[in-house]
């Protein structure tokens, strides 16, 4: 499928040419997870993130999403406009948070009966390289696979925030609990869509975060308290109204209270079960 | 050697919010979208149950399997009700509650990731 011959046609095509140089192995086994962020697979991203995304130098340089150097992409929209070529297929790719353009080579046989199934109106699951041509930016997509299990549009938008969180939380130095692991397991149902990917996306994410460790259950429990309408809460929030919506277990909520309790991030209101964001909101 | 190329051009003038019956009133007149479970149809009229478990009413829905999630992309026309535009059918198992914690998500902390 990622055959040499496909990144030679695309220098030649796109006349300024962007290297693959560091797209050797598009998978997410890579053991070093803090060297190079490149090399971490693909992000989820909105368009809206995409729009908003800087380049870190010239028109064949990375873009800077979250802080974080991100080359190849992960989206799920809708497929509008699509006009098929003899070389390539175009289409836009609408997300909701907006339009993108998006291009697929055909080189092989396998794209061409890939890109046949796609069509106007659908939803789709794009997987491909960022790039920017004349300032446009746009995706050159590797992999254009129909949704059929539609958990997966509230699955990827879910992975968008996660990877967001994640980033910024790597920014601000905090080390996340092995990166890594998180990030195959959720690249793990996106490439096995095709062959029945039937988990709801919350049991997955529960599932993810109690073998991340505590990091990102802190995280959750403090984001809850952080709505607005906890805030608005005058004793708080019950902390089995946290292991409920949160579909964790009560002792991790507990273990999470008392660490974020520990930071000065939260406190207890009227008794030791309820609890409040100290942040004004 | 003169080359003709077709842009096409990033558009985020007109995002589609994501809604469900206790947001649909914030953005009355704007394009939204939301998964609705149709539980009554009443000609072009359906009454649909929203993924936070109120009566949502969408106008401009063809027939649909009762009971079957369809998500509906249309203008926000009142705070209990979309006229749809384009719509899909989400199937029978569609996880509401992660769709609507999407919802909460996408209007409240992350609101920038989307809007």
């Amino acid at each position: 499928m990622f055959s040499s011959s496909q990144f030679e046609s695309n220098s030649a095509f796109s006349g300024g040419g962007f290297t693959f140089s560091h797209q050797s192995q598009p998978s997410d086994s890579d053991p070093s997870p803090a060297k190079s962020r490149e090399t971490q697979g693909l992000v989820p991203v909105t368009v809206k993130q995409i729009s908003e995304a800087s380049q870190s130098g010239d028109e064949k340089s990375t873009f800077v999403i979250n802080g974080v150097d991100v080359a190849n992409v992960t989206l799920v929209g809708m497929v509008f406009d699509k006009l098929g070529r003899n070389t390539d297929v175009g289409f836009n790719l609408d997300d909701g948070t907006g339009r993108i353009g998006c291009r697929r080579w055909i080189n092989e046989n396998f794209d061409t009966i890939e890109m046949e199934k796609i069509l106007d109106g659908m939803y789709v699951r794009v997987n491909g390289h960022l790039k920017s041509f004349k300032g446009v930016k746009q995706v050159v997509a590797f992999s254009v696979r129909p949704v059929t299990n539609f958990d997966e549009v509230a699955f990827h938008f879910i992975d968008c925030i996660h990877n967001h969180l994640q980033s910024k939380s790597q920014l601000q130095g905090v080390t996340p609990i092995q990166p890594q692991s998180v990030d195959m397991s959720f690249n793990t149902p996106v490439k096995n869509e095709s062959t029945g990917y039937q988990t709801a996306p919350s049991t997955q994410l529960s599932g993810q975060f109690s073998s991340d460790g505590l990091k990102s259950c802190d995280q959750l429990v403090l984001d809850y308290l952080q709505q607005p309408s906890s805030i608005g809460q005058e004793k708080g929030i019950h902390r089995d109204e946290l292991s409920q919506h949160l579909k964790l277990p009560v002792d991790k909520i507990m273990y999470s209270i008392r660490a974020l309790e520990e930071e000065g991030l939260i406190y207890s209101t009227i008794d030791e079960f309820h609890y409040k964001s100290t942040a004004c909101g | 050697m003169r080359v003709i190329v077709n842009f096409q051009h990033m558009d985020t003038s007109s995002p589609t919010v994501f809604v469900n019956a206790e947001l649909l009133p914030m953005y009355v007149g704007r394009k939204v979208r939301a998964v609705v479970q149709v539980t009554q149809s009443d000609g072009e009229i359906k009454t649909g149950k929203s993924t936070d478990e109120r009566q949502l009413i969408i106008k401009g829905l063809p027939q649909v399997p009762p009971m079957t999630h369809v998500e509906v992309i249309g203008i926000a026309e009142s705070e209990q009700s979309i006229h749809a535009e384009t719509w899909t059918n989400f199937g029978n198992t569609f996880d509401t509650q992660s769709y609507n914690q999407v919802c909460q998500l996408a209007n409240g902390d992350f609101k920038g990731l989307f809007l």
